[in-house]
């Protein structure tokens, strides 16, 4: 049982709070994976948890065991780095090895552990080169490797895919996790790429600006963004944001955002009742705007009236660029839709699938 | 248009012979004052180690009727000492000459670097100011350094002296410290160089110059520390590396490209250390910290042997050129870990 938790944990770098009273719990064997912008207190939450930085205040568990004053080497973890930090002197087989030597496991059982993990990960003719004679991919896989013949309790990924380019990012996360499946381990992993972290994880934590967000799994996270930052987040392209207020037409609650006015559907109405007159955010995801000509059947759309201003091809799908008044939007349409550039047109919201935040403290109504 | 073709390739091949030339057109008057300075003098005392030439061939040179050409006498009178010398033997002194620059170098570049790491310590007090300082030393010439340190350890008048007499008066001795540091004979240690005996006079100057010559280990070596990433370290240390096991499998290992050619040329510079050696022992004593360099000095200014003395220098030459070759090869052949 390797789970790991963090309670109320805190790190200051001087004045500046890197990471701001994070609480959350991984269980064994999960897939955790640390999302948010660039400078947001992710690595250094990773760095707490290997025991690279020490903890201002609050509590981390690996397991039952606090181990805040634990040295990083008797954590039972390992640590794939961003840079992948391999020892540029040693030989591929001696980066694997090295942490099993300093742990004085007996010759045989390195070189069993080193082959195999060598194998698993397809480098085994690569043992005897030094890392400057391997490619950014190949070295990925040699930090990957040195990771796993430790055989830890719980791996930590910085960033692994961030300095590949884009087919081998898509190739090594399916491999991560054919990993992860394999060795059953925690795995908590950290990025800043939204995409990694939805194909990858069984669980994502967003966090902006040191603070943890929310937590959940991918698809809920994506169904049920629980406040504007991980509504925005989650997702490509993001989530249309429309200001606007809760506004009371009738016996229905209807959404006004100055240049267009959606109603509410009466099933979904009730939580919103007690918000009339508020200021809003209305949030739409831009698969759910449709081309009037390609709706889908048993949907609950609205029209809404948008001048046509960019239109981008996909093959599948086409993306469109839409202005309606002071608000610019993307919708992804069918791609057999006819709208072109400059067209003045309409377009469907499925106001079954929208999201309203408060727009003051930025938190989902629902 | 096929003609056309020829005539682009045949202007073509005008222009780069132009440009195999002109680099030689720019070198030519660098190559004239050489020719005066360098290689003049350079072929002069190679045709004057062949005579027997002595002051009273000064005023006409190779024209005095007094020289004799003698052929290669003088270079097998220098490496059979044959030479009219008081305590010289060619071997002994190269190979205290090597011994001289080899324990240098054994000394300064692991304190180097030992000082380097120490003062590389993060969050450490006031650093600027010790980088400004220990770049003194590199700085001052070596010639007053030899001086200050052959008064340091005077006999009489020496701080080293003085301060060892304080010393033991602490234990309740009241008799002055006398120690004749640059001047004592006997040696300490009888069979550390077998070859010849190290006196006192090595080790004073051993101590003089490990004040000149660990701070340019420490500058290389504090350059090259910084250029180590810190999330080896940090890797290392999840890998379960300890503070000292961290220092022999990553710091040292990554030091050595930068600290190989800084030891190699530390040992060319010990082995020809001629200010030095010349200010603070002169040689002495009985020519036991006699480097080449120096002798080659004491045959022309004293003995007034030219002849030898140039035949003396061109040995010291191929000395130098072999040492040059060796320390050469040395740094090729430690490659750099760093991305190629
Ligand atoms: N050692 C440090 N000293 C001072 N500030 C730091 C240090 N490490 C990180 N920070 C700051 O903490 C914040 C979070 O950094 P980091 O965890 O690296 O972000 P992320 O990995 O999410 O991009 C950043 O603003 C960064 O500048
Ligand atoms: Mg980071």
């Amino acid at each position: 049982m390797t789970s790991v938790t963090y309670e109320n944990v805190v790190k200051k770098f001087g004045e500046m709070t890197a990471v701001d009273n994070i609480n959350f719990h991984v269980d064994d064997k999960e897939f955790l994976v640390l999302v948010g912008p660039s400078g947001c207190g992710k690595t250094t939450a990773l760095r707490l948890l290997a025991g690279l930085e020490e903890i201002s205040s609050g509590e981390i568990k690996i397991g039952d065991r606090v181990v805040n004053d634990v040295a990083p080497k008797d954590r039972d973890i390992a640590m794939v780095f961003q840079s992948y930090a391999l020892y540029p002197h040693l030989s591929v087989y001696d980066n694997m090895a090295f942490g099993l030597k300093l742990r004085k496991v007996n010759k045989d059982e390195i070189k069993r552990r080193v082959t195999e993990a060598a194998d698993v990960l397809g480098i085994t003719d690569l043992l005897q080169r030094k890392p400057r004679q391997l490619s950014g991919g190949q070295r990925q896989r040699v930090a990957v490797g040195r990771a796993i013949v430790r055989e830890p309790k719980v791996f930590l990924f910085d960033e692994p895919l961030s300095n590949l380019d884009a087919k081998l990012r898509v190739q090594m996360r399916a491999e991560i996790s054919k990993l992860h499946q394999r060795l059953q381990t925690t795995f908590i992993y950290v990025t800043h790429d939204q995409t990694e972290a939805m194909t990858m994880a069984t669980r994502i934590a967003v966090i902006n600006k040191g603070k943890l967000q929310q937590i959940d799994t991918p698809q809920n996270l994506y169904d049920h963004p629980g406040n504007l930052f991980v509504a925005g987040f989650i997702g490509s392209p993001a989530m249309n944001f429309f200001p606007g207020k809760l506004r009371k037409d009738g016996d229905k609650i209807v959404v006004d955002t100055g240049d267009f006015v959606v109603p509410i559907p009466a099933a979904k109405a009730a939580p919103y009742k007690p918000h009339t007159d508020k200021d809003i955010i209305f949030g739409i995801r831009p698969e759910n705007i449709h081309d009037a000509d390609f709706v889908p059947p048993n949907i609950d759309a609205e029209k809404v009236a948008v001048k046509v201003d960019v239109t981008e091809l996909m093959g599948n799908e086409i993306f469109l660029y839409l202005v309606s008044g002071k608000n610019t939007f993307v919708a992804r349409v069918d791609p057999r839709s006819k709208l072109r550039v400059g067209q003045q047109a309409q377009v469907m919201f499925d106001m079954d699938n929208f999201h309203i935040f408060d727009a003051s403290t930025e938190e989902a109504i629902r | 248009m096929a003609t056309t073709t020829l005539e682009i390739s045949k202007s073509a091949g005008m222009a780069r012979i132009k440009k195999a030339i002109l680099p030689y057109v720019y070198l030519l008057p660098a190559f004239v004052v050489m020719s005066v300075i360098t290689f003049y003098p350079l072929i002069y005392q190679v045709i004057i180690s062949f005579t027997d030439f002595q002051t009273k061939d000064l005023l006409k040179q190779l024209a005095s009727p007094n020289l004799n050409y003698i052929g290669v006498k003088n270079y097998v009178d220098i490496v059979t000492g044959g030479l009219p010398v008081q305590n010289f033997e060619f071997f002994r002194v190269l190979t205290y000459n090597i011994w001289w620059a080899v324990t240098n170098v054994l000394v300064h570049v692991p304190a180097g670097v030992l000082i380097a790491v120490l003062l590389n310590t993060q969050g450490l007090w006031g650093k600027k100011i010790y980088r400004a300082l220990y770049v003194l030393p590199v700085v001052i010439p070596p010639i007053v350094v030899g001086t200050v340190w052959k008064n340091i350890f005077d006999e009489q008048y020496g701080a080293m002296n003085q301060f060892l007499t304080a010393v033991v008066h602490l234990f309740g001795t009241a008799d002055p410290v006398r120690i004749r540091w640059l001047t004592e004979y006997t040696p300490p240690i009888p069979w550390l160089l077998p070859n010849g005996p190290l006196t006192l006079a090595y080790y004073a100057m051993m101590i003089a110059n490990f004040w000149l010559g660990w701070p340019f280990m420490t500058l290389v070596a504090t350059g090259a520390l910084q250029s180590i990433p810190k999330d080896l370290y940090e890797a290392a240390s999840i890998d379960g590396a300890s503070g000292s096991q961290q220092f022999w499998n990553i710091t040292v290992p990554l030091l050595r490209p930068a600290m190989i050619p800084a030891a190699m040329y530390g040992f060319t510079m010990s082995f020809n250390l001629f200010n030095f050696v010349f200010f603070m022992s002169g040689g002495g004593p009985a020519r036991s910290t006699e480097i080449l360099v120096t002798f080659a000095y004491d045959l022309v200014r004293n003995l007034r042997l030219y002849g030898a003395a140039a035949a003396f220098s061109v040995i010291v030459f191929f000395v130098a050129l072999i040492v040059f070759l060796v320390t050469n090869r040395i740094t090729r052949a430690t490659e750099a870990y760093t991305e190629a």
